[in-house]
């Protein structure tokens, strides 16, 4: 049922596309068929696969780290009033820094690299998590933490035994934003002189006028989205299960 | 209040110092990393053609960011009103939605040319996008006593539309409209980057070709400035619509 | 009941009071929601300006019987709602007021009131002046243009209540309206409702937890039974008006509560029986 509800979409899609194109006679400039684009992945198999995995790597690198860093950060804000104070308005001016912008220059600290392209991901992804998980956290009813005190919890009790579990649903929501902020992240990154991945695709497909190509990096990038957009709901599925619904 | 202005304050200029420190004393050379000093000389002494660079992107992603916003609300109080079609539409627009927005920037600059009109589309695109869902979010997510409550006065779905559904949602799509605008500023770039004859992201790209990072760094700081200006601008008026909150 | 019973009790009832005709009239009304009998052939009549009070135990309809009568909700075929006689659609001819105050945090103390009118497509202004001049009966004067989250529990709770009498309808349905006062909130406002009833005479039908509420504000007290929810008792509460605090305490007021009380006991018992089951 659930596999259905996945799937169909994606074939509906698919019938749209090619009944589009058939049906409206869209030029190939803007779109071209659904199996021709099929087509030219399949002949290139394992390229499309390389780039698949280099991309999701250095998205997925980023990504956990990001989320890793914000609820830590989220945790410091939490506990630490003055360190939310100074840090926090950073974290907000941070995210008005086109971070694309610095793209060529983390290259150049960091070479043409995973940790490059991860950098970026990381960049994007670290922010929405610190505003959630901390969200969640100072959401957490303050006699429910006064219960647990009275019961000789830790903080650190506390942390693992309420905290967190409270705030998971609201860390998770922006798992699932930061997901395709990481892999944008990582595409981008690519086009700072990367030969492989998703993106170095799109740019070689951009200068070499090629629409097929172009629709073919973008299928590989959906299903790299897709990849680690499924995991996280998948996990998000199993921790957070007592949330039935968004 | 003003201990947290204070501290906030107190960290910006920390950060400042510090990095100002580092490059000073471990003689960092200007390409690596420059000293925040450097970047403003830089910024100041380019300022006219940063300035035009500047505001052709914030004409691009202004320009988008109106479009794609109206779009987005419509396109999401039109769903929210059929049901039916909702239920059919949004798993595609999920579908469509894993794809990064930036992914599309070559294909808008081979349909649209490298002028402003693929920025434009591109922003628009991506404002459209976080607003709708956003606002779609908002407007399902009502409390179905409150619905209950006005059918029983004899209202119909405009009118619940109207009076509770859209206010509901008001917070949710100012949250979207506030993300959006960071968001516009970085598409806008990202999309000259890759291909334009004017605008900050072309000044980066045209920077780094002529390996000149205090230009680069100088282009970031002005567009960090936009974006900062952009952000306050709608969340002051955040807080005014949102007055309930 | 036997269907000639039932007859007899309707020509009592006529007979009793010839100028009260039935606002509300329910026949036999069920409803169903896949395995769940919630409602099972409720018969229920109101007279004009009767207030009416409804009590049970938790999860024996109520909510079901109200969505019903406030025509949120269809019965299931076989029985009927009759409203003046006519079986039509209830919806917008009902002024209902649900448990929570649902006031919408934009608009101000007036512009809550007149949300009922302005669904209507009454002009604003005139709207507007109405609720400023009821106001005062509604203990909200001078707090016009404060917003829902200025004001206490009870104004809250006013202010809807306000809202629903701007709703000019002449069949209000309270759903537990002081379920979350505190008692001395609850208590005055119990006798506030009282003094505003007597003055805009409307047919209230009260749906309440609490007994003593249930007597001393009704002049009826229905009592609903254990799922599937049907009426179980009906007791004339022939208590004088206007009605005071120290009526709480007299050996007529325990007399009624007394029998009542054995009546909701009997069915709370079945209720957590099932439960436990």
């Amino acid at each position: 049922m659930a596999l259905l509800r996945l799937v169909l979409p994606l074939l509906l899609l698919a019938a749209l596309w090619e009944g589009a194109v058939a049906l409206l006679q869209i030029s190939p400039f803007y779109l071209p068929p659904l199996r021709q684009v099929l087509g030219a992945i399949w002949a290139l198999g394992p390229a499309y696969a390389q780039a698949f995995m280099v991309t999701l790597g250095e998205a997925v690198a980023g990504f956990v780290v990001g989320g890793l860093v914000g609820v830590v950060s989220a945790t410091a804000f939490h506990h630490q009033r003055w360190l939310r104070d100074m840090l926090f308005p950073l974290f907000v001016a941070s995210q008005t820094v086109p971070v694309i912008a610095f793209g060529a220059i983390v290259v150049l600290w960091f070479g043409n690299t995973l940790l490059a392209k991860a950098a970026i991901a990381f960049y994007l992804t670290f922010f929405p998590v610190t505003v959630n998980a901390l969200a969640g956290f100072e959401a957490v009813d303050p006699r429910q933490v006064a219960l647990l005190r009275s019961f000789g919890a830790s903080r650190r009790d506390i942390w693992w035994k309420l905290l967190l579990p409270s705030a998971l649903p609201r860390i998770f929501t922006a798992l699932r934003l930061s997901a395709g902020l990481a892999l944008a992240g990582a595409i981008v990154g690519e086009w700072f002189g990367a030969s492989i991945g998703v993106g170095a695709m799109l740019l070689a497909a951009l200068f070499n006028e090629q629409v097929v190509a172009m629709w073919a990096a973008i299928l590989t990038a959906a299903a790299v989205g897709g990849a680690i957009f499924g995991v996280v709901a998948l996990v998000e599925a199993r921790l957070v299960f007592w949330r039935d619904e968004l | 209040m003003n201990a947290a202005l204070a501290r906030g304050l107190g960290g910006g200029v920390l950060l400042l110092v510090l990095w100002e420190a580092v490059v000073r004393l471990a003689a960092i050379p200007p390409w690596i990393l420059p000293p925040p000093s450097g970047i403003v000389a830089t910024t100041w002494s380019a300022r006219g053609p940063l300035l035009d660079a500047g505001a052709m992107t914030l004409f691009e992603a202004v320009t988008g960011y109106g479009i794609g916003a109206v779009l987005g609300l419509v396109l999401a109080m039109l769903l929210a009103l059929a049901t039916p079609v909702r239920k059919l539409v949004l798993p595609m627009v999920v579908v469509v939605n894993s794809v990064p927005v930036a992914a599309y920037a070559p294909l808008a600059l081979l349909w649209f040319g490298t002028g402003a009109l693929s920025k434009v589309v591109m922003v628009a695109f991506i404002v459209g996008f976080t607003v709708f869902l956003n606002a779609l979010d908002g407007l399902l997510r009502v409390d179905p006593a409150a619905v209950a409550l006005l059918r029983s006065f004899g209202a119909g779905p405009l009118g619940v539309l109207w009076r509770l559904r859209l206010p509901t949602a008001l917070p949710a799509i100012m949250v979207g409209m506030r993300v959006s605008t960071v968001r516009s500023m970085i598409v806008a770039i990202v999309t000259e980057m890759l291909g334009s004859q004017k605008g900050l992201g072309w000044t980066i790209f045209e920077a780094v070709l002529q390996i000149d990072f205090l230009r680069v760094w100088a282009a970031i700081l002005v567009a960090s400035l936009i974006s900062l200006g952009c952000f306050a601008a709608v969340s002051a008026l955040e807080r005014r619509v949102v007055f309930w909150r | 009941m036997t269907d000639a019973a039932d007859q007899l009790d309707q020509l009592l009832t006529v007979g009793e009071a010839p100028a009260a005709r039935a606002k509300l009239q329910l026949n036999g009304v069920s409803r169903r929601f896949g395995a769940v009998q919630a409602l099972a052939k409720v018969d229920l009549g109101i007279a004009e300006g009767e207030f009416v009070t409804l009590i049970g135990p938790s999860g024996c309809g109520k909510s079901t019987l109200f969505n019903i009568v406030a025509g949120l909700l269809e019965a299931d075929t076989g029985g009927e709602v009759l409203l003046d006689g006519a079986a039509t659609s209830l919806l917008g001819k009902v002024a209902f007021m649900p448990q929570r105050d649902l006031l919408l945090p934009w608009r101000n103390v007036l512009d809550n009131a007149i949300l009922a009118a302005e669904v209507e497509g009454r002009p604003k202004r005139a709207a507007r002046e109405t609720a400023r001049a009821m106001a005062a009966d509604f203990g909200l004067k001078g707090f016009e243009d404060h917003y829902p989250q200025q004001l206490s529990g009870g104004m809250r709770q006013r202010v809807a209540l306000m809202r629903t009498f701007m709703f000019d309808r002449d069949l209000m349905l309270l759903d537990e309206p002081f379920g979350a006062l505190d008692a001395l909130t609850r208590a005055m406002m119990q006798r506030w409702l009282l003094d505003i009833w007597s003055r805009y005479r409307r047919t209230i039908l009260f749906i309440t937890h609490d007994i003593d509420e249930a007597i001393f504000l009704g002049d009826r007290v229905v009592v609903m039974s254990a799922r599937p929810g049907s009426i179980k008792l009906e007791r004339r509460v022939e208590l004088p008006r206007p009605r005071d605090p120290a009526l709480l305490t007299t050996p007529a007021f325990n007399a009624i509560k007394r029998e009542l009380l054995d009546a909701v006991e009997e069915e709370s018992m079945k209720t957590f029986a099932a439960g436990a089951a």
